[in-house]
């Protein structure tokens, strides 16, 4: 009978990958020791740990080795495995740097099934918030948990229930805003699919909270399986009850109903999203009024975020107390990110606030792809702003983001290399929002269009050294006099970017250069002669005949032909290829 | 179905939490059916009926390690919880003949124990 399980990996971020030769030896080691039937040795192909060395997780112990040298074996062996020994000088004490709380259930129960939703204590907050709790109650616990909207712009939740709740108007509505949009951002599409049933809760509590008697799901249209989800949660929900009339037998009635958004990503956006729910084209108005005074057809209304409102469950079954633990003074609880770009390991990560960026980087996503250097990290889409290398201690917070000139936004977080060009990536957000941008204010539609013009003719080389000011001009008055958030934040990519990285951007205008190589127009290919063996490899592989000599001469490329494609100097053996 | 009241959502509770089968779990999001999780789900709701198979198979959402999908969870024969990644057709026949049936871990796929 296999009493222990030793799983074993190399975690060290160069060099070969010596797993299967340390597995090996490991495995002589328990032969010789007569160990073969009590223990199992197995090659993991990933911890949970990076840049530790070769790693040794004894379970169910629970215990973790790191910088393991093979002389070490028999050291853990005899004392560890045989006596249950530690090793001082090995242990790795680390604490977990994930903590999970709206994303609690995702991966772990059955989305599709009510009953596993309820083993994993939910709808206890529901009953334990109707049977007992009075809606002021509800506001104060939490008021006390100190929970932040997660939508982008960080408005205490407990404020606008509370706001909500004193308007004299009825009906009410309660909106869980599940219109995704941010390049690179997934979290609320995980927690529709994973846990449609925690949301639903959430929604209802809110409900209860602020007097509402009917709730919207607004979910982009992009998300088939996620809106079949919820559809069968909701129809689920009415079948036992939980929606509808007298709730658990309590006076508290509710109902929800799905609404598609049609992929603007102005809708987003909460007056736009409810101009989009009463059948209205999709655009923003101004506020005041406020959705929570007069929102969804003038009404009173509460528009949440998909994990702001998984958190509430949470708060309302643990204490605002115990969530307020997490987390710091003025951001309290957890964050979900999507780490993606150029990670090693992109996904959901949910950490407390207050935690540094590196570690969310290095710690637990295991660095770069390349190896190369991390040169920016871009936070909150295209409404943020990047976060340079120099910064990466920056402790993730509402607030820090904010002073480092970039958001928290939805959660979005793409990691850039040395590779990436930070004119081209200010281009890339500016194109989305111009894209975006729903055209019934002057400054966003005129203003995103000139912003976008110029950077294109900085990447093309055509860029003047007064564009920079003129930038920045545009970009004031976009955040000044736009009608709304997508407006106002658009400009934010160029703005941090040119604060960071101006360097680069007059690299582009008076050297005509991209350090990155990124930027197509002002790259050069040139073969260098010294190198050059003469094999006529990138002769016959150039799509467009910009090559031209024979293998007496050597090789040129014509500039005026070369479409800059690359293929010669991916061709190449020698290494003959230079771009610049 | 009758109506849910407080004891009801109780009483679930309480059964679902008192027996604990063995059960194998692949990651059903979006993200992990366009890695490839319908075909892995396909071959052990299919090889657990052939072969008569007492473990109980289901479905979960994304558990946030993206670039490990498709994600498999495996509970059995009273080992610690195993997730794998990177889960092929093949990889799932693994998993069935090995951990489920034998008790033995399948090398080079393991990415988080529990």
């Amino acid at each position: 009978m296999v009493k222990r399980i030793v799983l074993i990996k190399d975690t060290a971020a160069t060099g070969p990958d010596t797993t299967r030769d340390f597995y090996n030896r490991f495995l002589d080691g328990i032969r010789e020791h007569k160990l073969l039937d009590e223990i199992m040795v197995v090659r993991a192909a990933d911890l949970g740990y990076y840049g530790h060395g070769l790693v040794v997780k004894i379970m169910p112990n629970n215990i973790v080795y790191h910088n393991v040298q093979n002389t070490d074996i028999e050291r853990i062996i005899k004392s560890t495995i045989e006596k249950n020994q530690i090793l001082d000088d090995l242990i790795l004490n680390e604490k977990p740097k994930q903590i999970k709380v709206a994303l609690r259930n995702c991966g772990l129960i059955d989305p599709e099934n009510i009953n596993d939703y309820i083993a994993h204590d939910g709808y206890k907050a529901l009953s334990n918030v109707l049977l007992e709790f009075t809606p002021e109650k509800v506001i104060d616990e939490l008021k006390k948990s100190g929970l932040r909207g997660r939508g982008g712009a960080g408005y205490p939740t407990w404020m606008k229930w509370k706001a909500c709740r004193a308007s004299r108007s009825n009906p009410k509505y309660i909106i869980c805003n599940a219109d995704e949009g941010d390049p690179g951002a997934y979290m609320d599409r995980s927690i529709l699919e994973g846990d449609p049933y925690s949301i639903i809760e959430g929604m209802m509590i809110a409900a209860y909270a602020v007097g509402a008697s009917k709730g919207y799901f607004y979910i982009r249209a992009e998300y088939p399986l996620a809106v079949q989800r919820i559809d069968e949660a909701l129809t689920k929900c009415r079948e036992v009850g939980l929606l509808g009339e007298n709730i658990l037998d309590s006076k508290f009635s509710f109902d929800i109903d799905i609404r598609l958004g049609a992929g603007a990503f102005v809708c987003g956006e909460e007056t736009a999203l409810m101009a989009s729910i009463e059948g209205k084209r999709g655009t923003p108005h101004p506020r005041p009024p406020y959705p929570t005074g007069s929102g969804l057809w003038g009404q009173p209304t509460v528009i949440n975020n998909v994990e702001t409102l998984a958190n509430v469950p949470y708060i309302l079954c643990y204490g605002g107390d115990n969530f307020a633990k997490i987390g710091t003074n003025s951001s309290k609880g957890t964050k979900v990110f999507a780490v993606t770009g150029k990670i090693k390991n992109s996904g959901l990560v949910e950490v407390p606030m207050g935690i540094p960026l590196k570690e969310i980087i290095y710690d637990i996503c295991g660095g770069t792809i390349s190896g190369k250097d991390v040169k920016a990290v871009q936070t909150g889409g295209p409404s943020g702003g990047v976060i340079p290398n120099k910064n990466l201690d920056v402790l993730v917070d509402y607030d820090n983001l904010q002073k480092m000139g970039s958001i928290m936004g939805s959660g979005g977080m793409i990691v850039m290399d040395t590779d990436d060009c930070m004119v081209d990536i200010a281009k890339f957000y500016l194109g989305f929002c111009v894209e975006e941008s729903c055209g019934k204010c002057a400054p966003c539609r005129i203003g995103g269009f000139q912003i976008l013009q110029i950077l294109n003719r900085i990447t093309e080389g055509k860029g003047k050294i007064e564009d920079l000011a003129t930038l920045k001009r545009i970009a004031v008055s976009m955040q000044k006099a736009s009608l709304c958030g997508l407006g106002q934040n658009a400009p934010n990519p160029v703005v941090s970017t040119l604060n960071y990285f101006e360097e680069e951007y007059k690299e582009h205008i008076i050297n005509k250069r991209c350090r990155a190589g990124k930027c197509v127009a002002l790259l050069t290919y040139t073969i260098i002669q010294e190198k050059c063996k003469k094999c006529a490899l990138c002769f016959t592989n150039c799509p467009v005949k910009a090559i031209s000599g024979n293998r007496e001469t050597g090789y040129k490329i014509d500039q005026s032909l070369c479409t800059k494609c690359g293929k010669c100097k991916e061709v190449c053996k020698f290494k003959a290829v230079s771009k610049e | 179905m009758s109506k849910f009241n407080k004891d009801t959502i109780i009483a679930i509770h309480n059964q679902e939490t008192a027996e604990q089968p063995d059960y194998i779990s692949v990651g059903m999001s979006a993200c992990g059916i366009a890695a490839g999780a319908q075909e892995v789900y396909d071959v052990f709701a299919k090889q657990i009926k052939s072969r008569n198979f007492t473990i109980k198979l289901r479905k979960c959402g994304c558990a946030g390690m993206c670039y490990a999908e498709p994600l498999v969870e495996v509970k059995a024969n009273g080992m610690p919880v195993v997730t794998y990644g990177r889960v092929t057709e093949e990889i799932a026949q693994l998993i069935l003949e090995k951990h489920v049936a034998n008790s033995i871990l399948v090398n080079d796929c393991v990415v988080n124990i529990r």
